[in-house]
């Protein structure tokens, strides 16, 4: 399956996320999520980042909070909301939220 | 004719919050969409207890009793009167020490299914074949 | 175009991913894609009329019948509702009030759907 799933925070459901496959799984970070894309917790940045090659994170959510979208991980692009849009019908199948 | 396959998975443990509730009611609401529906047409959800969502699934509760509430071993077994498909993570029960044994069952009240205790692989599964994957 | 059903748990007052779905809603609208919504949980007192808008709390009552008024279908749990002492006279009106198989039926009919916990 191609699921996209939209990790609205940093911690509560990472275990889940953990044993969740997919032939093509994206992340996409939003809400509390997004600190996955800049956080370097212990100087190393969010495991999450490795999971998978397609991970987004919304510009909307790190601007509320202080962050610079151009300062986020390499691995991170960062979209707005019509283009998380896109995402969802273009990119997956389905979508879940964690 | 078609019928859409829904995974519900449940992740949150019952009782505190509202939404591990939610999710059985909303899918005991599958008996009853085919009012909305074209002919023929259905929604079929099936019920998976991951993680700790595994938890407040046990027989003996007495939630009527203590909060006036409708208990979630009494939801569960409305669910398989109506024959609804109930998968509960066999690892995550085994992490807890709950013996599937201590899970309801409502054969006696003429029920044809029952509970299925099963590896996170089957319900990994379920979320591969159905259209939507929904969490709790 | 395709079909987006979003379900909302969490409340308005207290949750920014009840915020967050508004705007998804919104956008999808702008894209041209169908949007549902469904209320329940802590979510349906957000149909509530005549919420005033504060600075330190989320507002939904603006966005949603902006939403109504570009043909997204917004109902709400009849059953929620009613615990919470909240009652059809008192809701925007617009917003559809049901039963929990409203939501099945546009998962039914849905390319997308995005079902948002309360917790």
């Amino acid at each position: 399956m191609k699921l996209g799933v939209l990790v609205s925070d940093y911690r509560l459901c990472v275990d889940t996320l953990e044993r969740l496959q997919a032939e093509k799984l994206g992340l996409i970070l939003v809400l509390n999520g997004v600190y996955h894309a800049v956080l370097q917790e212990g100087g190393e940045s969010s495991a999450l980042l490795q999971k998978t090659p397609h991970i987004f994170a919304l510009k909307e959510d790190l601007l509320t909070r202080g962050l610079d979208p151009q300062q986020v991980d390499s691995r991170v692009k960062v979209l707005d909301y019509e283009g998380l849009v896109d995402v969802i019908f273009n990119e997956f199948d389905k979508v879940a939220w964690l | 004719m078609a019928d859409v396959k829904c995974a519900f998975i449940v992740q949150r443990p019952q009782y505190k919050g509202e939404t591990s509730r939610l999710a059985i009611t909303h899918a005991l609401a599958y008996q009853t969409v085919e009012i909305l529906l074209e002919d023929g047409d259905t929604v079929t959800p099936t019920l998976c207890f991951i993680g700790d969502g595994v938890l407040g699934l046990t027989k003996g509760q007495k939630a009527m009793e203590t909060y006036g509430i409708t208990s979630t071993e009494t939801h569960l077994k409305n669910c398989m009167l109506v024959d609804l498909h109930i998968l509960v993570c066999k690892e995550d029960l085994e992490r807890f020490g709950i013996s599937p044994d201590a899970l309801p069952d409502a054969s006696e009240m003429g029920a044809e299914v029952s509970i299925n205790v099963v590896p996170y692989s089957e319900i990994q599964k379920v979320m591969e074949e159905a259209k939507h994957v929904l969490f709790f | 175009m395709g079909v987006l059903t979003i379900g909302v748990f969490p409340g308005l007052v207290g949750n920014m991913a009840y915020d967050f779905a508004l705007k998804l809603a919104d956008a999808a609208v702008k894209k041209g894609h169908k949007v549902n919504i469904w209320f329940s949980g802590n979510a349906v007192a957000s149909v509530k009329a005549n919420q005033k808008h504060l600075k330190d709390y989320s507002t939904g009552e603006q966005y949603l019948k902006s939403l109504l008024e570009r043909g997204v279908e917004i109902c709400t749990c009849e059953a929620c509702n009613l615990a919470r002492g909240i009652h059809r006279q008192d809701a925007i009106e617009g917003v559809q009030w049901n039963a929990m198989h409203w939501y099945l039926a546009k998962i039914f009919e849905a390319d997308r759907v995005l079902h948002i916990g309360g917790e």
